[in-house]
């Protein structure tokens, strides 16, 4: 009963991307081909990376903003280093950054845990200690194309297979992986249950003989990784590297989440969900100019389909609760 | 002596706030003395307070209920465009003059107030966590403000309320004055009204406040017309100050109204909080930020020591708690032998 309910919710979602992208497809033909569509894809496959750590910690219950910073923290620390020492290899930079990620990851899980206050509040502040120490203590220097490690410039250039000229590209491969990585986690691990137990009730669970503690590390530390790996992902794709990048870019990303039907307060939310919120947003921001209105309208349009889907999601819920007799807000 | 502790002791928070901000007085007065406490300096930081100030209480209201508002600053700035707009006579609709300010100020109060029933309404009928809620709300105004301008500055405002930011009472602005009255008056109100009284209530267990007979949806609907307000406010101060609003216009307001509130001893998950906390924690704020612009610290830096200090806050009031809970604790087990 209560998966069929949710494959609605995506279903409508699917139904809404089919609809609009019909909808372009007759205003400007140009949108049918080939290259658009593996353009959306590479630009979004960044974004996807880092929206499917973020659906982890939130269906534990938590939020993570600092993400983007952890990102830009691994790719940064770890383009210095290989910068540095002439190291010019893929392997050592995907999994330098990871590491770097999933240590801050740490930091966040301890604080979090420690001071028992919203993750909202906290990773707000560790985003900016993330981004502040990077810049005063490591370097805030930019890279340009010339600089960069040639391994990582190829990386961003290859791809998966062609079509007349155009091909997807590679970054395809390491999201596919976090998917699957994240799919078999959360649906056939003890960590999985665990993650979805304390999302849905940190009691129960804790009675249950889940440890809060050690899963909130975990997920923390698997956003951090999925960050760093992002971090290095963006610097391949775009051959250039800014202090002042990403950072900031947090909260669209919770945006395509949450558009995805994840519940914020934990303990439901899925994969294809995640995928669809970030298709659609990316799918605005790129055809937005096909049918004639300026990028402007970005946010008009992102911000009315957030606020009718937290709308419709959380109202089911409190119906719900409330047929239940269960009166938390 | 007794009495001293016995103050003290009432509220540690409170007390521990004015003395570092003390400190911090008297700190900046060795290090820099002319150039904190020349009158211009204390005037420029006079007027700086004010847009920020009306935004932390804005902040500061929905923390008290243990929510969040990410949407004060779109909200300010989306105001401030719709207010521009009568100003520079695009939307004036013919009238010219004062006429023309006092439109502009109705259409600031009329659209943060549907701003905030919006917040309000989505909070309340449909259940929906504010963090979430106000981040689509926050996307939506911002959008509203793109769409409107394109992304461009409106500038070219009345010159009548232009003045009206720049004006002075007794050497302090004008605005500063009015922030100080609205802060006693909601001070007030939260103190001493029922309607404050009811929002500690309901900010500090809304299920127990449902079942003690109070409008749920009502106090949150109203909480958010407040913050609505607040916001609305502060777009009207930043356009008179800056005369041109944008959409995008400080962005780093939301790191720091949240780190004045935790500062100033609201507990981010509800019902507990004084405006006076927030009030002096405005003040403390304001002075750091003016000595790190005496010492020219990159904007980087200035980041890093406000996370820094967002971080060590909220670890000082949790090992503050922690102490607290052991005392009366062990007070009321001495009580008990």
């Amino acid at each position: 009963m209560k998966t069929k309910k949710l494959d609605r919710f995506q279903g409508i979602l699917l139904l809404i991307i089919i609809i609009y992208s019909v909808f372009v497809a007759i205003k400007n033909p140009a949108f049918i081909h080939i290259e658009t569509i593996f353009d959306i894809t590479r630009v979004a496959s960044t974004t996807l990376m880092v929206a499917i750590g973020l659906l982890v910690v939130m269906i534990s219950g938590g939020i993570d903003v600092s993400f983007m910073a952890v990102a830009l923290f691994g790719s940064y620390t770890t383009i210095n280093i290989m910068i540095e020492t002439g190291i010019d290899n893929l392997a050592f930079a995907f999994v330098s950054a990871a590491l770097i990620g999933g240590l801050l990851g740490v930091i966040n899980a301890l604080l979090i845990s420690w001071l028992k206050l919203p993750p909202f509040i906290i990773t707000l502040g560790t985003q900016n200690l993330f981004h502040g120490i990077m810049t005063t203590f490591i370097s805030d220097k930019s890279f340009g194309a010339g600089v960069l490690p040639e391994s990582l410039h190829a990386f961003g250039q290859a791809s998966v297979f062609k079509i007349k000229d155009v091909g997807l590209t590679a970054s395809v491969l390491p999201v596919l992986l976090a998917g699957l990585a994240t799919w078999f986690i959360l649906y056939r691990t003890m960590i999985g249950r665990g993650i979805f137990a304390i999302g849905n009730d940190e009691e129960s669970a804790r009675r249950a003989g889940f440890n809060p503690f050690r899963i909130r590390l975990f997920v923390y530390v698997y956003s951090g990784i999925l960050a760093g790996i992002m971090g290095m992902m963006y610097v391949a794709q775009t051959n250039a590297l800014y202090p002042n990048k990403l950072v900031g870019d947090e909260l669209i990303v919770v945006a395509a989440v949450v558009i995805g039907g994840t519940k914020i307060t934990g303990g439901q939310g899925k994969i294809f969900g995640a995928v669809l919120g970030v298709i659609i947003i990316y799918l605005l921001n790129t055809t937005l100019i096909m049918i004639g209105l300026s990028s402007s309208w970005n946010n008009l349009f992102v911000g009315t389909i957030l606020v009718i889907s937290v709308a419709v999601t959380s109202y089911q819920e409190k119906v719900k609760n409330r047929n239940n007799l269960i009166f938390t807000e | 002596m007794n009495k001293v502790n016995k103050i003290i002791r009432r509220d540690l928070n409170l007390s521990i706030l004015t003395g570092v901000t003390m400190l911090v007085l008297l700190w900046s007065a060795v290090f820099f003395g002319d150039a904190m406490y020349s009158l211009k300096n204390i005037q420029s930081m006079t007027f700086q307070i004010p847009e920020f100030g009306f935004l932390a209480l804005a902040m500061m209201l929905s923390n008290m209920i243990g929510g969040i508002d990410l949407s004060i600053i779109a909200n300010a700035n989306t105001v401030a465009i719709t207010s521009a707009y009568i100003l520079n006579g695009q939307w004036a609709f013919g009238m010219t003059g004062s006429a023309r300010i006092v439109a502009a100020v109705a259409a600031a109060v009329i659209v943060s107030l549907l701003f905030g029933l919006l917040n309000g309404v989505l909070i309340s009928r449909t259940s929906a966590p504010p963090l979430i809620a106000t981040l689509g709300t926050m996307t939506l105004f911002q959008g509203i403000g793109m769409a409107v301008t394109g992304g461009a500055s409106v500038g070219d405002i009345d010159k009548g309320f232009a003045q009206m930011g720049k004006a002075t009472l007794m050497q302090i602005p004008l605005i500063f004055w009015l922030f100080l009255l609205t802060a006693v008056i909601l001070g007030t109100v939260l103190s001493k009204s029922k309607f404050g009284r009811k929002l500690y209530l309901y900010g500090d267990n809304p299920t127990a406040s449902r079942f003690s007979a109070i409008d749920n949806d009502k106090m949150c609907i109203c909480t958010f017309l407040l913050t609505g307000v607040l916001a609305g406010m502060a777009g009207l101060i930043v356009l008179s100050r800056v005369n041109s609003a944008k959409v995008g216009y400080g962005d780093s307001y939301l790191l720091q109204t949240l780190i004045v509130c935790v500062v100033g001893g609201i507990d981010p998950n509800g019902g507990k909080g004084r405006v006076w906390g927030v009030l002096i924690a405005v003040v403390l704020m304001q002075i750091l930020s003016s000595a790190f612009t005496i010492m020219s610290l990159s904007p980087y830096t200035k980041k890093l020591i406000w996370g820094i200090m967002l971080v060590l806050v909220l670890g000082l009031n949790y090992a503050l708690r922690k102490y607290t809970n052991r005392m009366e604790l062990r007070k009321s087990l001495k009580e008990g032998c």
